[in-house]
């Protein structure tokens, strides 16, 4: 039987299959949700899903685009922002 | 639009949000570009225009984009040199340092010898140590013999 706390659905069940040919249930838990952009809400490219312990382990350049408001804005959204203020 | 001497920023890329001067016309969709941004080949649609044209010769060097940026438009672009490596503070790890200093210093060797000199000098120690040995049990046979000699 598994442990009380295994029980709820906040963890995921993988069946893996030992050497001896045993299936086991191993409990991970869920990744989180994808990075969105703060204007339009869409899902952010190049940014890294993980869970936080890993994520603090990468590198900055893994983490986030290398341009102005990387991992903020996506890049549509931060070509509007900059005509916008070029234009005024 | 886009002719030699406009003044743009950058919208895509690390450089955005960077100004720029065309310097010449590569292509219907390229141009070349510097200023604020690094001196590079650039698509039109990346670039957003702005009001100003400045008077320009074709494909100016960087120095003088620098020199007119400053006079024209009050922004001054620093020199981007790698800095020389010895000047970069590094860190050292504690646990190489524990490594490096409890060192005890080696005991003084003995210059080497030869083998024939070894064996030599070898069979000389055996002689020394063995003779005193040995006289000395004579020396302890012969009080014995003596006492007895004595008492009869």
């Amino acid at each position: 039987m598994p442990e009380g706390r295994l029980k709820s659905r906040t963890f995921r069940r993988i069946k893996k299959k030992l050497p001896g040919g045993k299936t086991v249930l191993h409990y991970k838990k869920r990744q989180p949700s994808r990075a969105k952009c703060g204007k339009c809400g869409s899902i952010l490219k190049g940014v890294e899903i993980a869970q936080p312990k890993k994520i603090q382990k990468m590198t900055k350049t893994k983490k986030r685009p290398e341009r102005p408001f990387g991992g903020v804005l996506c890049s549509k959204c931060l070509r509007e922002k900059t005509k916008k203020e070029a234009r005024v | 639009m886009f002719e030699i001497g406009r003044l743009c920023v950058k919208i895509a890329g690390r450089d955005a949000r960077k100004k720029a001067i065309i310097i010449d016309v590569i292509d219907n969709n390229y141009v070349l570009i510097d200023g604020e941004t690094r001196r590079r080949k650039c698509n039109i649609n990346h670039i957003e225009p702005l009001n100003k044209v400045l008077k320009l010769k074709k494909n100016l060097s960087h120095k003088d984009v620098v020199e007119l940026f400053k006079k024209e438009l009050d922004i001054e672009i620093p020199d981007k040199k790698s800095r020389p490596k010895s000047d970069r503070p590094r860190k050292i790890r504690k646990t190489k340092l524990k490594k490096e200093e409890p060192q005890p210093e080696k005991p003084e060797e003995k210059p080497e010898l030869k083998q024939p000199e070894l064996k030599k000098e070898l069979k000389k120690e055996k002689k020394e140590t063995k003779k005193p040995a040995k006289a000395n049990q004579k020396t302890i046979k012969e009080k014995k013999i003596k006492k007895a000699k004595k008492k009869n």
